[in-house]
């Protein structure tokens, strides 16, 4: 095995160790129910709940504290909020909340607020920067090895 | 010492910029994207911020080499600083094209849009033209030392474009951030500026290491050129000899 094969193989396995732990990362975060899923499932602990502001259903009481009907497909959930002051708290406003399902007051108790992330984009910003950067280096190098090689065919250092 | 013996002796420490590039990139990447903290703002894609601001630094870093590099070439005509400044161009180019299209997927969850005729967006544009126009300069003029000559001449003129994008914020009214980093302070949280420093710092490092890289593969490309030329000539010497 050539000592290039070694390094870019190396370089390779880190690469997808780093993506491996990254993806489980996200999974383990961003992993967020519906309206639908909580009503039938009725989880318990912690969970995350994607779904849209209902119109016209959202009320603050006091700085942190909102009650409002949280939309999904096919269900609706109602939520009351509390924790920190949220910026981004609007009617229609698609949004991801934290928070436990109560299932005898059926009332979803968010305690913070989440903007939905943009994963996609994330990765294919990643993508793209270092992608090309690798296949245009490991061309590079390959290059390099095999112009070394040809010079060495052709005997260059040992005319006069 | 000229500057070639310095080149020389950089290069001697070529597998050191790469194993610190990987490094770098490698912590950069850890801490960008599970170590660092969401944007009160702008949420999870803040994140793209580690890929895209390096690779912008990293190639106005690359386009000032190269107009250095111009510029004590047009003074001394050293070949090896030409070569240098060829391969630089090459890869400043690439830097300023994986740039752009990072800052497109950036502005597309954060403006809405991928691409808008915005002051910094537009003088970075020209500035990979700039370097497309080199690079095309370098490929399709004959003579070596008119199209080092004139490549030199073109990369000091584009240097003007530099000082714009830096300023571009700050001149005109734009859809781009101001500054983060500057000589008046700096406006970003410890835990988003660890990443980004990390960032910057291996890409510059990858950059130096692929410079590195590209001069030895021109050189060795000439090289060969040459040898083969020389072969044939005898070659042919041999045979109206005979």
């Amino acid at each position: 095995m050539t000592n290039l094969s070694i390094r870019w193989g190396g370089l390779l396995v880190v690469t997808i160790v780093l993506v491996v732990l990254t993806y489980n990362h996200y999974q383990d975060n961003i992993t967020s129910l519906v309206p639908q899923q909580v009503r039938k499932e009725a989880p318990t602990g912690e969970i995350r709940v994607l779904g849209m502001v209902q119109g016209r259903t959202l009320k603050t009481r006091e700085a942190g504290e909102a009650t409002f009907t949280l939309l999904g497909k096919s269900a609706t959930l109602p939520v009351h909020y509390q924790g920190p002051p949220p910026d981004n708290l609007r009617e229609l406003k698609i949004l991801i909340l934290i928070g436990t399902w109560n299932a005898s007051t059926q009332v979803f108790e968010a305690r913070d607020i989440g903007i939905v992330p943009n994963y996609g984009f994330i990765a294919g910003a990643y993508l793209l920067g270092l992608l090309p950067l690798a296949l245009f280096l490991f061309a590079m190098t390959r290059r390099v090895n095999f112009l070394y090689e040809e010079i060495k065919a052709s005997k260059l250092y040992e005319e006069k | 010492m000229t500057i070639h013996r310095v080149i020389r002796k950089v290069q001697r420490f070529q597998g050191w910029f790469g194993g610190g590039a990987a490094l770098c990139l490698g912590a950069g990447l850890y801490l960008g994207l599970i170590g660092s903290p969401p944007d009160y703002y702008q949420g999870e894609v803040v994140r793209i911020m580690y890929i895209h601001v390096p690779l912008a630094h990293t190639s106005l870093l690359g386009y000032t080499v190269l107009a250095l590099g111009s510029l004590w070439y047009l003074w001394k005509r050293d070949p090896i600083v030409d070569n240098m400044c060829q391969a630089v161009a090459a890869l400043s180019a690439v830097f300023t094209a994986l740039a752009l299209g990072t800052g497109m997927i950036w502005g597309k969850p954060t403006w809405d849009t991928w691409w808008t005729w915005d002051a910094r967006l537009t003088s970075f544009t020209v500035l990979l033209l700039i370097l497309i126009g080199y690079i095309m300069l370098r490929t399709f003029v004959d003579d070596h030392e008119k199209e080092a000559r004139y490549g030199a001449i073109l990369a000091i003129i584009g240097f003007v474009d530099l000082p714009i994008i830096h300023f571009s914020v700050e001149w005109w009214r734009t859809l781009h951030q101001p500054q983060s980093i500057s000589m008046r302070g700096v406006s970003i949280s410890s835990g988003l500026l660890a990443p980004l420093l990390c960032m910057s710092i291996g890409m510059s490092l990858l950059f130096s290491y692929m410079v590195m890289v590209r001069t030895q593969l021109l050189y060795l490309d000439r090289l060969l050129h040459a040898k083969k030329g020389r072969l044939l000539s005898q070659f042919h010497l041999s045979k109206s000899d005979s």
